[in-house]
């Protein structure tokens, strides 16, 4: 059984190449000054000081983070009440329910873009509006189904035990099930937090030019102007944003848990 | 576990096969989006017993930057200045001129360009300028056509606007409203068309797209487009109440040609692929399909004669021999600042 | 503690209002795919052109027989992979089994467009031409880590005993793997490969910068449409129907083979 262990050098192999490897690319990229993709090494932080020192970027980087964090405030308020909902019903009901749920998980995300690009033409919406509806269109099935499974997995028991004990319904949700929930309430942020920051196809098709997230930026430095170093500067600084974000919430995780 | 490895390679295998096709018979083609009639390919392919894999790109620097990644295209079309800096990078081979022998059917219009005088390393394909597309029941003609490009920064027009969302062109409106060459190489010059189109956003807060606009204008969404004249060729023709002009501040006019690559996999099929493209019924067919302009002489002829396709409409053929109007050339001041000045534009 | 009638109605009605929200868009594509007109915002008609001109595309047909391709041999290989993988790391020493998570999530948490060009440069920079291969390469490495993130918890779960029995009685550790580990893990694998499935289905950055000529997935021709088409929407539609019938029969299966047994028991 211990030499099962050995199985595991294939994939140590893989991930040094396809996920450490292009890391590393990025972030030779990012450090080093020179034309197209003809790399130089001539080291410099220029590029994240070009990034930094301009007020028109750090405005980017704020609007995708303020549209991130709508996004994930208002896909809370309304997913946390429907996972609980759902997780009222019956068992059938609920497999029914996460079906439907996932089923539009499995169309691309372009196509449903392009609907809404259609339905949203008859309406006088500022790109912004167009943008967040979009979003949270897109993410909302994943914080519900995050929220659902950690209340599904709470013994009913706690609950029964916390009526018996004389507390009504509204105090039971506040003390018993709210906190147990936490688990699921920060894999749900973090699975819509995250990529809404990124997001760089749906402000594109549904906000038009005029719309500019961090996503859209690096697209442009790839695509338009060529100049790849600068392009990978920014995703390196957005990866490292997420990255903390990430451990900032593992972090909440623990202690939630250890409460 | 060596089952399962097997079972492994069988399938990447499997997965290469599409890969291991590239016979004699595969030509490789990069193209804008619906920029072509598909039975052209069809057709192409039966004649010559072959297959077409055909590729799209929106702008010349995506094409770009995908060429750069080292792909191999047989033929690709792409715009003026695009061809410009790549036959100066060595990018692009010479045609066969024993093969592409239908270059003798283009119009004087197209002949004599720039970037390829003799017409040694690229064929035309489509040709355009960049012009106002407006509605005639909410803009009165005699403005547009006194005010030009500075029309853009009447506030009447908020809200009402689209532009076409590419770097160049709408520097190009900045700098031509100012009376400078949209080619400039001076800083001061592009900065000052920098300010004129932060307050044309302000003012007017413009929506850039790209194609949606297209339909947008046929269906009366908003009141004026910038657009390619392809393009408002196609909308006046679905919407009556759309009327297209050229600024006399002039604009630019663009030739969208097609070239060979010098790491083509299959030059002479490319050869035979713009032989075949410039031939006039092929022309005919993709002029129609698109609504751009044909570089096929006969054509232009015919489809704006009696009973053409474009009769009457002025916007077909692109104004030509006006002084003010310009073609790109490839300008590395231009290239790699107007993408990030026109994201401030849009942030100030 | 009973509801009230109120509640009941208030939970449905709350519950429907989203799930309109959710099928708005899928709803409007296939009713618009059968519009006679070429509007995407005004209905003239009803007509099936769109279905026949779908396949009469032949970039649009081939963009979804290249997203099923990827989207399989994808599937398969990183459903193999990661489970090999992952039981390999549920043996592996602590620090190794941990350090090679925190690298494995970096796909999972990464902006797709940082993933996406990660890939594009090393490919690039070995000179590997963008194809195929490359293709099915980055969808394969977005995959693996979905499949482990899976299959790691049901394999914590497990009893050792039970594959250790096995080996004591004799059993060789290829024949304890298949005919122990991997029935009890079985259903985490197919969940993992369903996730991994449609990770690929849905991709679109990362398709974009990793292909080369004339391969296109589904995502990438939508994106480089320049006008409407509803051909899209047909082709939308059929996707829309076949997904159903999938997940239809997905659920429908393990409700037969229940009531199968169900008969079989006395």
């Amino acid at each position: 059984m211990k030499s099962f262990f050995r199985m595991s050098y294939p994939y140590i192999l893989w991930i040094a190449i396809f996920i450490v490897a292009p890391m590393f690319m990025i972030l030779l990229y990012a450090v080093t000054r020179s034309g197209n993709d003809t790399l130089t090494f001539t080291f410099t932080l220029d590029n994240f000081a070009r990034f930094f020192s301009d007020p028109d970027f750090i405005r980017v980087l704020l609007n995708s983070l303020r549209i991130a964090l709508f996004t994930t405030v208002f896909c809370l308020l309304i997913g946390y009440p429907a996972a609980l909902l759902i997780a009222n019903l019956s068992e059938k009901a609920q497999t029914m329910m996460l079906m439907l749920l996932t089923l539009p998980m499995w169309i691309n995300m372009l196509l449903k873009t392009y609907a809404w690009r259609g339905i949203l033409l008859n309406t006088d919406f500022g790109s912004e509006l167009k943008v967040f509806i979009g979003m949270v269109y897109d993410f909302l099935p994943f914080m519900i189904i995050q929220i659902h499974t950690a209340i599904a997995k709470l013994d009913p028991n706690l609950l029964v035990a916390s009526y018996d004990l004389g507390a009504n319904k509204w105090k039971s949700f506040l003390k018993v099930t709210l906190p147990l929930s936490v688990p699921g309430i920060i894999s749900g942020i973090t699975l819509v937090f995250l990529p809404a920051v990124s997001s760089f196809v749906i402000p594109k098709m549904l906000g038009g030019g005029d719309y500019v997230l961090i996503g859209n930026l690096i697209e442009i430095y790839f695509q338009q102007t060529g100049d790849w170093n600068f392009g990978s500067a920014i995703s390196l600084i957005m990866a490292l944003i997420i990255i903390l974000a990430m451990w900032a919430t593992k972090k909440l995780d623990r202690t939630a848990q250890e409460d | 576990m060596t089952k399962k490895l097997t079972a492994v390679l069988l399938l990447i295998c499997l997965a290469l096969l599409p890969v291991c096709s590239l016979a004699d018979g595969t030509l490789n083609v990069m193209n804008y989006g619906e920029y072509i009639d598909e039975k052209v390919i069809y057709d192409f392919e039966k004649e010559f017993g072959v297959r077409i894999n055909y590729t799209f790109n929106d702008t010349p620097e995506s094409m770009y930057t995908k060429l750069q990644t080292g792909v191999s295209y047989d033929v690709v079309v792409t715009s003026d200045y695009m061809i410009d800096r790549l036959i100066k990078e060595n990018n692009v081979q010479k045609m066969d001129k024993s093969i592409v022998t239908n270059l003798d059917q283009l119009s004087d219009s197209v002949k004599n360009l720039y970037f390829d005088p003799d017409n040694d390393y690229s064929a035309p394909y489509l040709w355009q300028n960049v012009v106002l597309c407006y509605d005639t029941t909410k803009i009165d003609p005699a403005k547009v056509e006194e005010k030009g490009w500075s029309i853009l920064l009447d506030p009447e027009l908020e809200g009402h606007v689209f532009l076409y969302d590419s770097p160049r062109d709408i520097f190009m409106i900045g700098l031509k409203a100012l009376g400078y060459s949209m080619n400039t190489e001076s800083r001061d010059e592009l900065m000052e068309a920098y300010d004129w189109l932060v307050k044309m956003n302000q003012t007017i807060h413009p929506s850039f797209v790209t194609d949606e606009m297209i339909d947008g204008m046929a269906q009366g969404e908003k009141w004026m487009a910038m657009m390619y004249s392809g393009d408002a060729t196609y909308a006046s023709m679905e919407n009556e109440k759309l009327a297209v002009w050229a600024p006399l501040d002039g604009t630019n006019i663009a030739y969208d040609n097609m070239f060979i690559p010098a790491n083509a996999a299959n030059p002479e099929l490319a050869n035979q692929f713009i032989n075949y493209v410039l031939d006039y019924p092929n022309s005919m067919l993709i002029t129609v399909e698109t609504c751009y302009t044909s570089p096929n002489e006969k054509v232009i002829e015919d489809v704006t004669g009696p009973g053409g396709e474009f009769e009457g409409i002025d916007s077909y053929v692109p104004r030509t021999g006006y002084e003010k109007d310009e073609i790109y050339t490839d300008n590395e001041l231009l290239r790699t600042e107007t993408p990030e000045l026109l994201v401030k534009v849009k942030l100030q | 503690m009973k509801k009230s009638r109120a509640s009941k109605v208030f939970s449905s009605a709350y519950l429907i209002i989203i799930l309109l929200f959710i099928y708005l868009p899928i709803g409007y594509l296939v009713l618009f795919s059968f519009n006679e007109g070429k509007s995407m915002t005004n209905f003239s008609g009803f007509s099936l052109k769109w279905y026949e001109s779908m396949f009469q595309n032949r970039t649009m047909i081939e963009s979804i027989t290249t997203t099923l391709i990827v989207a399989v041999v994808a599937t398969v290989v990183s459903t193999i992979v990661g489970t090999v993988a992952a039981i390999g790391l549920s043996k592996a020493k602590r620090i190794i089994r941990s350090i090679v998570l925190e690298v494995n999530n970096l796909p999972v948490m990464n902006p797709d467009i940082v993933t996406a060009i990660g890939l594009m440069l090393l490919f690039i920079s070995v000179k590997f031409q963008l194809g195929m291969v490359t293709l099915i390469l980055s969808h394969i490495s977005f995959c693996i880590p979905y499949v482990i993130l899976t299959v790691m918890p049901k394999l914590r779960q497990l009893d050792d005993n039970v594959a250790e029995a096995a080996l004591d009685l004799g059993a060789t550790p290829f024949k304890a793997l298949t005919k122990v580990i991997i029935p009890q893990i079985l259903p985490a694998i197919i969940s993992g490969a369903l996730i991994a499935f449609s990770m690929s289905l849905d991709d679109f950055v990362v398709s974009y910068f990793n292909t080369g000529a004339g391969i296109n997935t589904i995502s990438m021709y939508v994106y480089s449409m320049k006008r409407y088409n509803l051909s899209v929407n047909a082709m939308s539609t059929l996707i829309v129907a076949a997904v159903t019938l999938i997940l239809i029969l997905v659920n429908l299966i393990p409700w037969i083979k229940d009531k199968k047994t169900k008969k079989e028991e006395p």
